[in-house]
């Protein structure tokens, strides 16, 4: 019989700091340097989520058309002069932030650098190129809605906040056929300002580099006034759903609204979804996809937002599973304030996630999107290894205690949309 | 560049490919390879950057080394490969208590195996590897089980999906013989229910040994410790002479073939192939860059002149499948409303046909070049796809080609691009599938 080989628990996880510096715009920027660095990132954030905009499909279609010509250049100058130096230019979008990413070989940064900040600056909106983006994104968010898995994460987004709250809706397609220019250009002028905005850089230890960014970011407008987002509270229902004749899946999204990162039992709750349904070999992957064969994959998580937070089980069944798979869902979630978890279950999951910050972390990219979430959810980087030492102490009393307060299966909210 | 491959991370495992057009990023990267007395083939590069280990084993055998009534049986393995051996009852358990994550995936020439883990506890990945290399033992109710998974799997990523039979439809046309004519799920959920346990055996027998296997290290150990814990975890593994399959090969094409079916979903689609080179050889390349000239980037032909200038589509793409074997190039289509089949196939291929009558200029060719050179250093950055880039290449037989690519792309001319393209998209090689809304 081999042995199996000695393990080594990494203790800490050595998280580096971003040098900050406020520029005269009052935009904060954060530097993460790393000598040698043959990639420059870059990356803007904006309060300029799906919750800013007055009319639908209006803060996605801002920032999506940034690079689609500005007063200089056409969409295809455009398009010439980042695809030729290997430059890209990417962005995401949820319901709070807008989030701008630039990125090129360190080697041709000069090149670039001008090309993101004709971009970030000066997008020109004309109607033309508005028409061909809405046409085509309407088209995708048809084949999207198609998808079982798509309906039941807008009606779940609906039934975990209201019909109509910003952090619920969701609007049909057709919306995309009223976009005009100035819903653009108004928004734009609104919401990318340097007063809803900071920046997160990555780069070699060159300081001219560093300087050319901080001139570019020293250009982002100020409004000279911050608004701040006002989210009415959330109304959830217990139960939606919805027929689809041709699927074979059902699909099923289940959680319950509860809060974000802010919340001293955010951490402590990350750990419960985890020992439920955040990893291969969880509850619920073993009882619903090893034990029943119901489904291919389930997962939960908690899910941060700026002014909410919820916990969400997501998974794909066969439809003559669906009602079972449901009260299996329920009972795994029951279970976890009844039964104390043992202690190789909680030191599994204890492992597993410091093994998840690890990867994270390791690379410059990663570290990038860690100082990002940390920087809006207004902490530093320090608050890894405070999350850490959370994570090492837990008791299983206090897992089940935390169950018990948040995770009454009778209040989860049930979505599922198929046959 | 613009091909079309197999993995993503951080998703459920059993990942097939299809659909998933990530970038395949080959690195100027270091190593050093080793092969052991019973053939196992090791491949290390040295990351000092890095505090985790990224370890792959690659295995050759995929859905091409199926028999036509028993499809689908390399990727249902592949999930087998996790139930469990004798010595180590769950796979995952000891490996997430050091730290550890892994996944797999299998597509038409292999099945890989991949684990991320912190660098200190590589041997811990090593040993598990080596385990259910020799060991494995499935039970019939394990093997029930895994099938009702994968059944579930067929329904997730390809029944309850729109689109979803477009690429079996399309492989059923371009393929008559070689075994790339069915997709790596399977031909039918039939051939995964039936499935027996001496199948089982068989195929670990045959196709889990040291010599058909590629083990691949990415991580701050130098390449000699690497060889050496490979040597202590899998050097006592007996060779089992290990012979390759014969795969029977596709036969040229001589004349167009064409299917149109109807089906419930919001927009009419359309996918043309055409057969193409193997792997090594020069025609992938010249593939590969044509498909670039027509959709690598958002500056590239197809969007710029069909879905922006003439608004004739909502998306466009144009890839390369990437096998091992020949492959095929496609080009496809997502049409918008007022367009009819006639006319974005007639759009389509003037495209194709103006590639092979008129050379690509060379800022176009320039611009394909330094979008290759700067994916390769974004790829870099990632250890997991440097080892798995290492185990692919040495696979094909010519680890060095991971870093002559860079190098190859840079002596394609202009003049050689206008060829392949008037060699490749010839009419009566076509294979075009209309896929058409309600």
């Amino acid at each position: 019989m081999i042995q199996p080989p000695a393990i080594t628990i990494p203790q800490t996880i050595r998280v580096a700091q971003p040098t900050e510096q406020r520029l005269a715009n009052g935009v904060r920027l954060l530097a993460l340097t790393n000598p040698g660095q043959n990639v420059v990132r870059l990356s803007f954030v904006f309060e300029a989520g799906t919750t800013t905009q007055h009319k639908p499909f209006v803060a996605s279609s801002a920032q999506n058309l940034l690079n689609e010509g500005s007063s200089r250049h056409s969409a295809i100058e455009i398009a010439e002069a980042l695809d030729y130096y290997g430059s890209y230019f990417e962005v995401s979008l949820d319901r709070d932030y807008s989030v701008i990413t630039f990125c090129c070989l360190a080697r041709f940064f000069d090149e670039s650098i001008g090309t993101f900040e004709e971009i970030l600056l000066d997008p020109l909106y004309a109607p033309d190129e508005i028409s061909i983006y809405a046409s085509k994104r309407k088209q995708s968010l048809e084949i999207e809605r198609r998808k079982t898995a798509t309906k039941a994460r807008e009606r779940f987004a609906r039934a975990l906040f209201g019909e109509g709250h910003p952090y619920g809706v969701s609007y049909h397609e057709s919306h995309y056929d009223n976009l005009t220019h100035n819903d653009l250009e108004e928004f734009y002028r609104r919401r990318y300002t340097a007063e809803n905005c900071f920046v997160v850089c990555s780069l070699d230890d060159d300081p001219k580099r560093l300087a050319r960014i901080a001139r570019f970011a020293e250009q982002v407008p100020s409004a000279g006034h911050h608004t701040p987002v006002e989210i009415p509270a959330p109304t959830s229902t217990l139960y939606d759903s919805e027929q689809v004749e041709q699927a074979v899946q059902s699909s099923i999204r289940m959680g319950k609204l509860l809060f974000g990162r802010q919340h001293p039992d955010f951490v402590g709750m990350q750990v419960v979804t985890y020992i439920l349904g955040g990893y291969f070999g969880s509850r619920l992957i073993d009882n619903l996809r090893e034990r029943n064969g119901f489904t291919y994959s389930v997962f939960a998580s908690m899910i941060n937002m700026r002014h909410a937070g919820y916990m969400a089980i997501a998974t794909d069944v066969g439809c003559e599973f669906a009602e079972r798979a449901v009260e299996e869902i329920r009972a795994e979630v029951g279970r976890l304030s009844k039964e104390l978890v043992s202690a190789d279950e909680l030191e599994t999951v204890r492992r597993i996630m410091f093994g998840e910050f690890m990867r994270i972390l390791d690379g410059p990219m990663g570290l990038v999107d860690v100082t990002i979430e940390a920087t809006q959810n207004g902490t530093d980087n320090h608050y890894i290894a405070r999350s850490l030492d959370e994570i090492r102490t837990i008791t299983p009393e206090r897992i089940r205690d935390l169950a018990e307060r948040y995770l009454n299966p009778e209040t989860l909210t049930t979505v599922v949309v198929g046959k | 560049m613009n091909n079309i491959f197999t993995y993503i991370l951080k998703t459920p495992r059993g990942l097939l490919p299809l659909w998933l057009f990530v970038e395949f990023t080959t690195t100027m990267i270091t190593y050093d390879s080793h092969t052991l007395s019973n053939g196992l083939r090791v491949v290390a590069n040295h990351d000092s950057d890095s505090a985790m280990a990224a370890v792959n084993l690659l295995y050759a055998v995929g859905a091409r080394n199926e028999l036509s009534d028993c499809t689908g049986f390399a990727h249902l393995f592949e999930h087998l490969m996790f139930r469990g051996t004798r010595a180590v009852p769950d796979f995952d358990a000891p490996l997430q208590l050091a730290c550890g994550e892994n996944n797999a995936f299998t597509n038409n020439d292999y099945t890989d195996y991949y684990i991320t883990l912190p660098k200190d506890n590589i041997e811990t990945a090593l040993w598990l590897e080596s385990d259910r290399m020799r060991g494995l033992e499935i039970s019939d109710e394990v093997l029930e089980g895994e099938k009702r998974v994968v059944l579930e799997e067929y329904n997730q990523r390809y029944l309850n999906q729109p689109y979803g039979d477009m690429w079996k439809l399309l492989r059923g046309m371009c393929y008559t013989t070689h075994p790339y004519r069915w997709p790596t799920i399977g031909l039918t959920p039939d051939h995964i229910r039936d499935a027996s346990m001496a199948t089982v055996r068989r195929f670990y027998d045959r196709y889990y040994s040291p010599e058909n296997c590629i083990l691949s290290v990415s991580s701050g150990h130098d390449p000699e410790h690497i060889f050496a814990l490979a040597e202590k975890w899998f050097g006592h593994i007996p060779a089992s002479g290990f012979t390759r399959d014969t795969i029977p090969a596709e036969p040229t094409q001589t004349s167009a073939r064409r299917l149109e079916v109807v089906r419930d979903v919001p927009a009419t689609a359309i996918m043309i192939a055409f057969p193409m080179g193997d792997r090594l050889s020069r025609s992938y390349y010249l593939c590969d860059m044509l498909t670039d000239v027509l959709a690598g980037g958002t500056s590239a032909r197809l969007y710029q002149r069909l879905v922006k200038g003439r608004r004739l589509m909502g998306a466009t793409n144009a890839y390369i499948t990437g096998d091992v074997d020949p492959g095929l190039l496609v080009v496809t289509a997502n049409l918008l409303p007022e367009t009819s089949v006639a006319e974005a196939e007639q759009a389509l291929w003037e495209e194709l046909r103006e590639l092979a009558e008129s050379a690509p200029s060379d800022y176009e060719l320039t611009k394909i070049k330094n979008k290759f050179e700067a994916e390769m250093t974004y790829g870099e950055m990632n250890i997991m796809n440097k080892a798995m880039n290492l185990g692919y290449y040495s696979m094909l037989g010519d680890l060095p080609l991971i870093n002559r690519e860079a190098e190859l792309f840079r002596s394609i001319t202009r003049e050689e691009i206008a060829a392949a393209a008037a060699d490749i998209f010839r009419p009566e090689r076509s294979s075009t599938l209309i896929y058409a809304k309600q």
